[in-house]
């Protein structure tokens, strides 16, 4: 009885520390000094979404934007900005390099929006999650006595995420994250079927957030 | 009593589920769209909205039906507002009151849309292909401009298949917006006519002003 207990706990503790995901997260900074943020200012995160074959989703997004309002950073809502600049921030219109973007802004409507919503920094969001691998099989039956499931399944997934932060001020290049998440999931099929969900895209969106949100200082205006 | 909560909730739970898997998609478009953020040119136009175009409903294949009409129209009404200082919407040719204006009867040509069966990939795709007759007052014609506009949304678990094509079609609208305002004053007849336009109403401008 205490060897089969033993059993089901190794058992349980080897799949739950395989259902922890390995993220690894690069960072580049032009200097090493934190982004300076008036307290009046605020970010905008958008996601990427000229990409043929993916989309860098919402929820990814409003996540990442959860995990940074932290720390007095004020960060407005990626639907609020793309249709209060309607349309030149759609798929089509939105602008892909700083060349771009200069020439946007100079446009005194567009620039006046801007200030508007105090909008001092971009950060745009790129990426997806994909799984990569599965394997196993898991057949589920059902009868007048009752049913249940029987089996084993896995899969692999792999976050890929990218963040490049733009200066809407000066118009530059303020840095640049890069998030990748990779994990295994599992579901066993014994009688109800059980499942090990690795959060992946979870702990890409947590630790990108976390570590954007290291990139500003808010100053207060007394401190200017 | 149990046992008869428990069937009824297990038919509810059956229909959520088999709802949820239909393959038929039926899509009203019921949003509005943001103003656009341009300075419109000194220009007139009358946008003529027949009703096939305000009433018109998508069939892109047996199973999926979007009313698209009053959005569209709803959309343009917006972008246009954007691209002319002086506007007018009619829903005939016969209604307009404008003198020296753009006409534009906006028409669609086709509607398409693909689902992840379909193109093997995770998004829900649709595809407006618009066209712009435009012509002058008196009914000379100027151009004809062919505008496509394309929307996708991702395909999310036990999402509906209504509700992700009902988002492609929003955003291929917004898109459509998008290439009006980009690309309108870039049509060659257009950018032709509106520098007329602007060199007629300067010699008028100096008739007034001479004695």
């Amino acid at each position: 009885m205490k060897l089969s207990r033993l059993l089901l706990l190794l058992l349980t503790t080897i799949i739950i520390a395989g259902c922890s995901a390995t993220t690894t997260i690069d960072e580049y900074r032009p200097t090493g000094e934190a982004i300076a943020l008036n307290e009046d200012d605020r970010i905008v995160l958008l996601g990427r979404r000229d990409a043929g074959h993916y989309e860098t989703d919402r929820e990814f997004i409003s996540c990442v934007g959860e995990k940074m309002k932290g720390g007095d950073i004020r960060v407005l809502p990626e639907q609020e900005f793309i249709d209060a600049i309607y349309p030149w921030f759609e798929p089509r219109t939105a602008p892909k390099g700083l060349l771009r973007l200069k020439r946007l802004m100079q446009d005194s409507s567009i620039k006046d929006e801007v200030n508007k919503l105090s909008i001092r920094y971009l950060v745009w969001l790129d990426g997806s999650t994909e799984t990569l691998d599965s394997g196993g099989s898991m057949s589920c039956a059902i009868g007048p006595g009752g049913g249940g499931c029987f089996g084993f399944a896995q899969w692999d997934k792999l976050s890929v995420y990218e963040a490049i932060v733009w200066d809407l001020q000066d118009l530059t290049e303020k840095g640049r994250l890069r998030v990748d998440s990779e994990g295994t999931s599992y579901l066993i099929g014994a009688v109800a079927p059980i499942p090990f969900l690795t959060p992946v895209k979870s702990d890409a969106c947590a630790s990108l957030g976390n570590q954007l949100k290291g990139f500003f200082t808010v100053q207060s205006n007394a401190e200017q | 009593m149990f046992t008869i909560k428990m069937k009824m909730f297990a038919t509810v739970l059956s229909l959520i589920v088999l709802s949820g898997c239909s393959s038929s998609a039926s899509v009203q478009l019921t949003n509005d769209f943001p103003q656009v953020l341009a300075k419109p040119k000194p220009l007139s136009a009358a946008i003529v909205f027949e009703p096939s175009f305000s009433n018109y409903v998508a069939r892109p294949n047996e199973k999926t039906e979007i009313d698209i009409g009053s959005a569209q129209v709803r959309l343009l009404r917006n972008a246009f507002a954007g691209l002319f200082s002086n506007l007018e919407f009619v829903a005939s040719r016969e209604e307009i009151t404008l003198d020296r204006a753009l006409v534009i009867i906006p028409s669609i040509r086709e509607v398409q849309v693909s689902v992840p069966s379909d193109n093997y990939l995770n998004v829900f795709e649709v595809w407006i292909k618009y066209n712009l007759d435009l012509e002058t007052t008196d009914g000379d014609p100027i151009d004809s401009w062919f505008m496509p506009a394309y929307g996708k949304t991702p395909d999310a678990f036990m999402a509906s298949k209504s509700a992700a094509i009902g988002e492609a079609a929003i955003i291929a609208l917004r898109d459509a917006g998008a290439k009006l305002m980009l690309d309108f004053y870039r049509i060659p007849t257009v950018n032709n006519w509106a520098i007329e336009e602007r060199r007629k109403a300067r010699q008028a401008n100096i008739r007034e002003v001479s004695p």
